[in-house]
């Protein structure tokens, strides 16, 4: 990827996550990221594909980070499936925290034809299937019904905290996780 | 009709059940209820700022319930029935909607189950205590032989008059003793390793409510016998869970 197509989808990261994606014109993009809107349009043929890459790379760079983690950090599926809304917890209440790309997007785009709700309620089930894979690995027998409680745990707890910065919902859904997890039957 | 802005849904809830708990939860059944009712036209809007009054309704069941912060309990719940209420709209026959009413009801124990910050503090005076006690225990047993030979503690009346003393203790002395202390504390230390569905302190009589909220649901020690008592009642009444189902079985 050449530098100057990184810069702008970083930028365009940023400026999305904290200013919201419809209210960041292609204008503000280019002149935040030094460069010109021929060449945004020379890497990106629109804004909307604009929009789908980074919500791709955000994604990608978010299960990358957590699998990285529970992979390192967790002894075993259980232990796994445990951690998992420690680090979602730490990484929500970092002061660098600014946002789920996917979350956002979604209140942004409520429309379900619109080419971003669509991936970014593709990306939300990916990723509440990736939680029914830890519990399906944990041996829990309705992986997919824990998968959904959870996910909707988290999300509900990041759009809290998007709405308003340190309110301590992720705190609390990190201790509801547990009851849920601890409560979950086996196989 | 947007369903999360209509005042319906507030009386609907509101009607739904005797307890705070019961109404919040009741949110989840009915939005299921209404997504399957025919001739029903399906309007939501994923933005909470336009639900401020069905929030406002859930903050006040979160107050009622002792929700440690009943605002963000309230908002989290409703981004939950939102959420779900999407997703079964998305995909009928997906359940969100029950799923959703079991992450709530663990949210609400989240927020209502007590932390028990005392207890830290408890069990490190308890180390204190025990070492102190150790310390006189073993000055006694280095001490007491020298006092038997001298049999200046052991006269028949001394014992008298000291039995005498002992039972008009017994009987104006309310303080609890070190084995009820450690009683009550092992109590807590276990209910402190499960999952425990405390009794809703409104259904408590006002007699007792205090008691109950700073000795079982606080999880601190009881001043005197009477309190102890009183206490111990409503500890057999907290139902707890122990089982780690899912660490039983797993496998490393």
């Amino acid at each position: 990827m050449s530098i100057l197509r990184e810069k702008i989808l970083a930028t365009a990261t940023t400026l999305f996550q904290t200013q919201g994606i419809n209210s960041t014109g292609v204008d503000t993009i280019v002149e935040v990221a030094g460069t010109t809107k021929m060449t945004l349009y020379k890497y990106f043929r629109s804004k909307e594909l604009l929009i789908l890459e980074v919500l791709t790379h955000s994604h990608q760079d978010f299960q990358k980070w957590l699998n990285d983690k529970l992979n390192s950090q967790a002894k075993n599926p259980s232990d796994k499936i445990q951690k998992l809304f420690d680090f979602i917890e730490e990484w929500v209440t970092s002061p660098d925290f600014i946002g789920m790309g996917f979350i956002k997007a979604s209140a942004e785009f409520p429309n379900e034809d619109n080419p971003v709700h669509q991936l970014s309620s593709e990306q939300s089930r990916q990723f509440r299937q990736y939680i029914s894979s830890l519990a399906s690995e944990a041996n829990v027998q309705d992986a997919d019904g824990l998968a959904l409680q959870l996910s909707l745990l988290f999300e509900g707890a990041v759009q809290a905290e998007q709405m308003k910065r340190g309110s301590g919902a992720m705190t609390y859904a990190k201790k509801a996780a547990k009851i849920l997890i601890d409560g979950a039957p086996t196989k | 009709m947007d369903i999360f802005k209509s005042q319906w849904l507030i009386k609907m809830l509101e009607k739904s059940s005797n307890t705070p708990q019961g109404r919040i939860l009741s949110l989840f059944d009915i939005l299921d209820d209404w997504l399957t009712a025919p001739s029903i036209h399906v309007k939501i809007t994923p933005d909470t700022a336009h639900n401020q009054q069905l929030i406002s309704y859930c903050t006040e069941q979160a107050l009622a319930l002792g929700a440690s912060h009943p605002s963000m309990l309230a908002e989290h719940i409703v981004l939950i029935a939102l959420n779900a209420a999407q997703q079964e709209i998305n995909n009928p026959g997906s359940r969100s909607l029950g799923h959703a009413k079991k992450a709530a009801n663990a949210l609400i124990l989240a927020q209502t189950q007590k932390e028990w910050p005392l207890l830290k503090a408890v069990n490190y005076k308890f180390s204190v205590y025990g070492v102190a006690a150790s310390l006189v225990l073993l000055i006694g047993i280095m001490v007491l032989p020298s006092l038997i030979e001298n049999n200046s503690l052991f006269s028949s009346q001394a014992t008298a008059s000291k039995n005498d003393n002992t039972k008009l203790a017994l009987l104006n002395n309310t303080n609890l003793s070190a084995q009820d202390a450690s009683t009550m504390y092992a109590k807590y230390e276990q209910m402190r390793n499960g999952t425990c569905q405390f009794p809703e302190a409104l259904q408590i009589p006002d007699k007792d409510r205090a008691i109950y909220l700073e000795n079982v649901v606080g999880g601190k020690l009881p001043t005197n016998l009477n309190d102890l008592a009183i206490a111990n009642i409503y500890l057999e009444k907290v139902r707890c869970n122990f089982t780690p189902m899912l660490m039983a079985h797993s496998t490393s």
